[in-house]
């Protein structure tokens, strides 16, 4: 294999490597070739032509994007014929694309135009011909390549307008047809990128353009909305509808704050200081140029006008606007009063990973309580047992690992919705020929993709996993080299397996033998072999034993410390790795030691001067329990959560409204912040400066996109600082979040070499290498070459790069320890007054239901009778027949269904799948101003049934 | 399963008591060309007939035999008697030919157009003596129109499967492409690329698991070869495939034939099930450890899934779009598994070729192009039909003598050869010689084989805009000088052809014309400007006399223009934009 290839281009020497292509070749140096349909990622396409090159003793004139780089290849890519060749082709692509401002001199050629969009046009061009009105002038491909190329004032071609409705009611999406080159990147993007194929090519010949898959409309044909064609088009057929003809006039990327995964966004500021877009970066590494809907369409928060600009106090029982000096002296004042364990913290689950840190320092040292959490702890049995196990609470591989994986397991969750770049990889791993085992009773989007789907009847997930155990150690499938080196305790593990006998397995989950062994046997035999899991549909008292059973798994069949294998807990917080990490937990100090550890507590007192509390102190679940109990008489808490008003903290609110005293930071004057006695304004994650840790524990920087303009709200750092200045506390005078990061940094090992500025200077706010003869702008950002962006922990260095998979010299605890396992009983998951347990599924196409576009006002929408899958003899229990019209009705929604009687069904179970293209007419549709941040999840939840009248 | 020469004896047999048997052997042409013309009420008729009037005979449908001018072709094989053909038959001349020549013993010169074998009868010329027959060399049409090609015995009692007997018991892989490469047989799909060559590319790719696609997405209007192939002979083919098989050490046959095509798709299965049933396909042909399977599949309806790698989007279920090139077929084909795409009348060649050496073969045709052209002609001539001819016979010889010229006095003007892409060929050239190479540096292509001749009275423009019209309505729409390239040349044309051309439309013509050369991705964008380009060469007087004198010297351009095209009229077109300073 020849591991470098030397050819040359336009008379420079390159040095390549093979595999790549002519055209890659030339823009890793500088030299650039233009282009249309080629875009970095994507396989090769060759139909625009406009890469041409000449190889010398080659024939014709190859497209550089799909002709193979060759040793001693000698390429000129600018003679005059083929100047004539790219303008020959682009002067036939403007015979269909309008073109009005191109071809007039009033356009410079730097592409700038003379008018505005307001401007009368004395050439007569309509409005819809015109560069200066289409919304993607000065970020146009064509536009730049064409004026690259030189074609003149003229065109020699008639000029046709196709005269299509531009398609503007989907969500989020506008479709000008008009506009379209048919480049195929979209349709390429949406197949080979997302693995989705929800558009398509129409028509073929001189019609041939792009549209979705199924029917008229996005909403029918599979989209997932998540912008990625948006993100590729060339032109302006294809442009997110909010802030549509809005220009950019600077650009930040910093990290989206919806969710674990981290992406990296560029957010394009207008001139009048709002986020109008947010562009994936293509070469970060958490997230490799994708988004999904949250992130691409769930930023406009930022721009809301309901955000709080003024703190304010509870004053004869309303809220009334407040200086800070005011607001922050009552709240030391009362706070004081509170000092120990009748005061509890919760950190948002948004905060940085130096807010959270802050946090809990204050709670700590100032209030002298282990009463801190952050507000979407509510799970922390998802990575417990892996410190146990392994070593480190945290995911053990990166994200993007997965596309390599031979084996994917994913356990209860729905991954596509609540971490959606996760499931791209996964999605492109099983496009490869990866097996793919969703265990899950919901039926989840990447059901669909699924190699083998395990439907058990809910609650019996441990048991279930107990049997692929048994199978893989009955029929000596484990890893003997690893087990043998690496791991301890195998023996009692083995010994506990055998209650699980798979006829019992069997009975108790209703998933047959066979299948039982069929994924047992998949998983052992695919190496690399990954789990990703989220604990959606186990019930409290499963969950250690469920992911006890997934460690032992994963290190049974040696997939611990390899790439594109391990395990991945996807926990629901934006920082939630972060702030455990910092210990913003009741049980850790941070960097994972425990509260009640007398060697740690020494060394922290002498970095903060203060004794801290040894006793465990109370989670966000505990917490609100006892507000009731009297215990907890005034809390802090820093941003809304979806969790307090989603049903997982029951009646959180209402707990609130018992405090004594209650302060609340937050963007918006939320339900909690409606109760609360002393509001805070705190700004978004745009406005502020900070870290935070992602799912892969990869550290990225929040970079301030905007300045804090007009409006008295701050950072969350500032507040608990300058609360803690005025209760006269020491250790809180920062000025800027990266002080608090040394701070971190200087006391947690795991993050010794990760500093802000270390953090930047992998590549500062996006600022694309200028190359050499590269004069096109809109084309820059795909080809700066890829640049690590964030570290991942553990980085015990300031030359430390980080560690991207854990594990792989072995385990800090010494050997893996093999937790045995325990066969409990089922348990049951209903009440009396709520005698069934509810599936729900939401998946993004389901041909099988029949289903109608409508439009109502200017907004299309589904319409179609959702189906309620239920056990015959259930229905038969509650007199309900086929086709009868049904309402499922939970302690908080009413869901109108047709009845449909399956023996598929587990007794006592009722189904529905739903479908995302209706999610996502909501969520445009919603008021909420942050309506991205309370997407519905899939809870399973206890129903009861009410047959309908006709 | 029985050995080849239990087969060999078994249809012997039979074939003996049809062709020499006690009882009228009846033939029927039912082709595609046999069927339009009613072959399949003949046969009813025929049957209904010989019922009524108690005669015992057999009644076969047949294919092609090539006299397509001739059908609905019946010919009666009387025992004792030569072959005798009757051309035209129609249902109700029936009864007439059998009251003469069944229960008469009246030959009916006067309906006969010819006989064949031993013996002679009064009035009517042996076929071997027609024009049409005399010049031709059938090989790969060898058995064409006179075996039922539901009928695999018919097959191998013609000598069908000897070469498959002779390569698995007595030949090695490289000894089957030797011979090939032997023969100089060179792909007859119109690329022309030495078929024992591209073999020995597949045979040097890791397999096991390895394809032979055989191509009929045959779209050329006007050629009809390979359909007629698999209509009246598929054994043929399949036999040159497994062959191919064997000698490629390829596991999987595929035969694409363009949906909607009943006859081939028909037979071509059915004749796929009797050699699993005999065993000459499946696993251990014949005895031996060779393993072969072959199925049909059916294309979109789409001119370019004719183009190799577009047939292979095709064939997975995607949109018939070429695949930029490397990788070759032969490293990544269908779903990724090495390829080797071959015309159905290239695989037809093979079998004689095995049996009866490369030497053989290459020592028919010229010396750059080897073997025999099957032609298929059509327009305005005398008898259009499907000639098998050896390769460096003049052009003017096959118009002329073979298909009996043009008729009613008048002059061919020019031909159209090897599909619209291949453009039109002035009769002033027609001395040129049949071979790939000559053909070429008349600007010409042989391509599939499909000759169109056009008569004095046919405008150049026209017909041009015809076959750019065909172009554009097939093009893929992925690459764009094609796409837009063929939009632009059909409306220019389309100026033209109602006479409202505008001055620089010539210059403009050319401009996008050689882009769409230079650029395209696939061959169709690549020759998309051939048709223009030789019309433009040949009868610039046509061009002058629309774009200058306004008038079309033959008159076909007078009626209102009228192009089957898809082009962007279904967006009503806005005016054109004037630029004004």
């Amino acid at each position: 294999m020849v591991s470098s290839i030397t050819l040359a281009i336009d008379g420079q020497e390159i040095v390549t490597q093979p595999g790549k292509t002519i055209l890659q070749a030339a823009i890793e140096v500088g030299l650039y070739i233009p282009y249309l349909c080629y875009y970095p990622g994507m396989k090769p396409f060759g139909a625009c032509r406009m890469c041409v090159v000449e190889v010398e003793n080659g024939r014709g004139t190859p497209a550089s994007c799909t002709t193979p780089v060759a040793d001693g290849m000698v390429v000129s890519t600018n003679t005059p014929q083929l100047q004539d060749l790219r303008k020959g082709i682009t002067e036939l692509i403007i015979s269909e694309h309008p073109h009005g401002c191109l071809t007039c001199h009033r356009t410079d050629i730097n592409g700038a135009n003379l008018c505005g969009p307001e401007d009368i046009c004395q050439r007569h061009v309509s409005v819809t011909d015109r560069c200066v009105a289409c919304p993607k002038n000065e970020r146009c491909e064509l536009k730049d390549t064409t004026i690259f190329v030189g074609t003149g004032l003229t065109t020699p071609l008639t000029y046709k307008n196709r005269n299509l409705p531009v398609l503007t009611k989907d969500p989020f999406y506008d479709l000008d047809l008009n506009l379209c080159i048919v480049c195929g990147r979209c349709v390429r993007a949406c197949e080979e990128l997302r693995g989705d194929s929800a558009i398509t090519f129409t028509e073929r010949s001189g019609i041939s353009l792009v549209g979705p898959a199924h029917g008229t409309s996005l909403l029918e044909s599979g989209c997932e909305f998540c912008g990625s064609c948006i993100d590729v088009c060339p032109v302006g057929a294809l442009v997110e509808s909010d802030y549509k003809w809005e220009k950019a006039v600077d650009y930040v990327s910093t990290t989206c704050p919806h969710c674990p995964v981290g992406c990296q966004l560029k957010l394009e500021v207008n001139k009048r200081g709002k986020v109008i877009r947010a562009i994936p970066v293509l070469e970060a590494d958490a997230n490799h140029g994708q988004a999904c809907f949250k992130g691409k369409f769930g930023l406009d928060f930022i721009n809301s006008r309901s955000r709080l600009k003024t703190p304010m106090i509870r004053r004869d029982g309303s809220l009334q606007e407040a200086s800070w000096e005011e607001a922050l002296a009552l709240v030391a004042e009362q706070f004081s009063k509170y000092k120990g364990d009748q005061f509890a913290a919760i950190g948002s689950y948004r905060g940085t990973n130096e807010e959270n840190y802050l946090l809990q320092k204050f709670t700590r040292v100032v209030m002298g309580t282990n009463n801190v959490d952050h507000s979407s702890n509510l799970k922390p049995e998802m990575v417990e047992p892996l410190g146990e196990a392994l070593g480190y609470q945290a995911a053990t591989n990166p994200i993007w690992d997965l596309e390599n994986a031979r084996c994917i397991l994913t356990f209860g969750t729905n991954t596509t919705e609540e971490h959606n770049v996760v499931a791209v990889p996964v999605k492109r791993a099983v496009k490869n020929g990866a097996k793919l085992i969703v265990i899950d009773s919901r039926e989840v989007e990447l059901t669909r993709y699924a190699t083998t789907w395990i439907r058990p009847r809910p609650g019996s997930d441990a048991v279930l996993l107990g049997g692929m155990l048994k199978v893989i150690v009955d029929e000596v499938l484990e890893d003997q080299d690893f087990l043998g080196e690496k791991c301890d305790n195998l023996d009692s593990l083995k010994h506990s397996l055998w209650q699980f006998d798979l006829n019992k397995v069997e009975e108790m989950t209703g998933v047959s033998q066979d299948e039982i062994r069929l994924v047992a046997r998949t998983f052992a035999e695919n190496s690399p072999a990954a789990i990703v899991y989220a604990l959606d549909t186990v019930p409290q008292s499963q969950r250690v034993d469920c992911v006890n059973a997934l460690v032992d798994l994963a290190l049974l069949t040696g997939n611990i410390g390899k790439a594109s294998g391990g395990l991945y807990p996807l926990r629901s917080g934006t920082n939630a790795q972060g702030s455990w990490d910092v210990g913003c937990v009741p049980n850790l100090l941070p960097g994972y030691q425990s509260v009640g550890d007398a060697l740690a507590r020494t060394t922290l007192q002498e970095a903060w001067g203060v004794e801290t509390p040894s006793g465990r102190g109370m989670g966000v679940i505990e917490v609100f329990q006892s507000i009731s109990a009297g215990n907890i008489k005034a809390m802090l808490v820093a941003g809304d959560s979806p969790s307090f008003s989603n049903g997982d903290l029951r009646d959180a609110i209402e707990a609130a409204r018992a405090l004594e005293f209650l302060v609340v930071q937050d963007t918006f004057l939320t339900g909690l912040a409606q109760v609360a006695d002393v509001v805070l304004p705190s700004v978004t994650f745009a406005e502020k400066e900070g870290t935070f840790t992602n799912l892969e524990r990869r550290v990225q920087p929040l970079r301030k996109v905007l300045d804090i303009q007009n409006s008295g709200s701050r950072p969350d750092w500032w507040i608990t600082c300058e609360i803690a200045k005025a209760m006269n506390a020491q250790g809180f005078d920062f000025h800027c979040a990266a002080q608090v990061l040394d701070e971190i940094s200087n006391l947690i090992q795991l993050y010794a070499g990760i500093t802000y500025q270390r953090l930047l200077s992998k590549k500062g706010v996006l600022e694309p290498v200028l190359m050499p003869n590269f004069p096109l702008p809109s084309q820059l950002h795909s080809s700066t070459g890829g640049q690590n962006e964030g570290i991942q922990w553990p980085c015990l260095t300031s030359e430390d790069v980080g560690s991207s998979v854990l594990y792989t010299e072995g385990f800090p605890i010494g050997k893996a320890r093999f937790i045995p396992l325990e066969m409990k009983e089922v348990p049951s998951m209903t009440t009396a007054d709520f005698p069934l347990l509810f599936l729900p599924g939401r998946v993004l196409h389901q041909s099988q239901v029949e289903m109608e576009v409508v439009v109502a006002g200017q907004k299309n929408y589904i319409q179609r009778d959702e189906l309620l899958k239920l056990h015959p003899s259930d229905a038969a229990d509650m007199g309900i027949q086929e086709e009868d019209w049904v309402e499922v009705i939970s302690s908080s929604e009413r869901i109108r269904a047709k009845a449909k009687l399956t023996d598929d069904a587990f007794r006592g179970t009722v189904s529905a799948t739903f479908l995302f293209g209706d999610l996502m007419t909501r969520l445009e549709s919603s008021e909420d101003p942050d309506p991205m941040s309370h997407v519905p999840g899939l809870p399973v939840t206890p129903v009861r049934l009410a047959k309908l009248e006709a | 399963m029985p050995s080849f020469e239990e087969l060999l004896e078994e249809s012997q047999r039979r074939f003996q008591e049809l062709e020499a048997g006690d009882k009228p052997w009846i033939r029927v042409g039912t082709a595609v060309c046999g069927e339009a013309a009613g072959a399949f009420q003949v046969i009813d008729a025929l049957k209904a007939e010989l019922d009524k009037r108690g005669i015992v005979a057999n009644v076969s449908a047949v294919g092609c035999i090539g006299l397509c001018y001739a059908e609905t072709l019946v010919d009666i094989l009387k025992p004792g008697k030569p072959r005798v053909f009757y051309k035209n038959i129609t249902p109700e001349m029936v009864p007439d030919l059998v009251e003469s020549y069944l229960v008469g013993d009246n030959h009916r010169p006067d309906l006969a157009l010819a006989y064949s074998g031993e013996g002679s009868l009064d009035g009517i010329p042996r076929l071997e003596d027609l024009p049409m027959w005399s010049h031709q060399v059938r090989i790969a049409l060898r058995n064409c129109g006179h075996i039922d090609p539901l009928d695999i015995y018919q097959y191998i009692a013609k000598g069908g499967y000897a070469a498959l007997n002779k390569a698995v018991t007595q030949m090695e892989p490289a000894g089957v492409i030797k011979e090939m490469q032997d023969s100089g047989l060179r792909g007859r799909g119109g690329a022309a690329f030495p078929t024992g060559t591209k073999w020995s590319f597949l045979a040097r790719s890791p397999g096991p698991l390895k394809y032979i696609l055989c191509n009929c997405e045959e779209g050329d209007p006007g050629a009809y070869n390979d359909k007629g192939i698999l209509e009246s002979d598929p054994h043929s083919l399949i036999e040159g495939a497994i062959l191919a098989g064997f000698a490629t050490e390829a596991s999987n046959g595929v035969v694409f034939i363009r949906h909607g095509h009943e006859g081939p798709i028909h037979r071509t299965m059915h004749a796929i099930e009797q050699a699993y049933e005999l065993g000459l396909l499946g696993d251990n042909i014949l005895g031996s450890s060779f393993s072969f399977h072959m199925e049909v599949s059916l294309t979109g309806d789409s001119y370019v899934s004719g183009e190799e790698t577009a047939l292979m989007e095709s064939v997975e279920g995607k949109r018939a779009m070429p695949r930029a090139r490397p990788p070759f077929p032969a490293a990544y084909g269908v779903w990724g598994i090495p390829s080797n795409i071959n015309n159905i009348k290239s695989l037809s060649y093979v079998s004689e070729i095995i049996s009866k050496g490369g030497e053989w073969f290459a020592g028919i045709g010229t010396e750059g192009s080897k073997g025999t052209a099957i032609l298929c002609l059509s327009g305005n001539i005398a008898l259009p039909g499907m000639v098998e001819v050896p390769m460096g016979i003049t052009l003017r010889d096959v118009i002329d003598n073979v298909v009996g010229g043009v008729p009613d006095g008048r002059k061919a003007k020019f031909l159209q050869t090897g599909g619209p892409l291949g453009g039109v060929l002035p009769a002033d050239q027609l001395d040129i010689e049949l071979d790939f190479g000559a053909m070429a540096q008349a600007g010409a292509i042989l391509g599939s084989g499909g000759i169109i001749v056009a008569d004095d009275r046919a405008c150049a423009v026209n017909m041009t805009r015809l076959l750019v019209a065909f172009c554009q309505y097939e093009s893929c729409g992925k690459c764009f000088p094609c796409r837009l390239g063929m939009t632009n040349l059909i409306e220019i044309l389309e100026r033209i052809a109602r006479f409202e051309s505008r001055p620089q439309d010539m210059e403009l013509m050319r401009t996008v014309g050689q882009n769409m050369a230079a650029g395209s991705l696939c061959g169709h964008g690549q020759l998309g400007w051939n048709p223009v380009q030789s019309a433009l060469r040949s009868f610039p007087d046509d061009f002058t006399a629309h774009m200058e004198e306004k008038r079309c010297p033959t008159g076909q351009c007078m009626a209102p223009v009228f192009t089957p095209q898809r082009t962007r009229s279904r967006w009503t077109s806005a005016q054109p934009m004037e630029l004004r300073f």
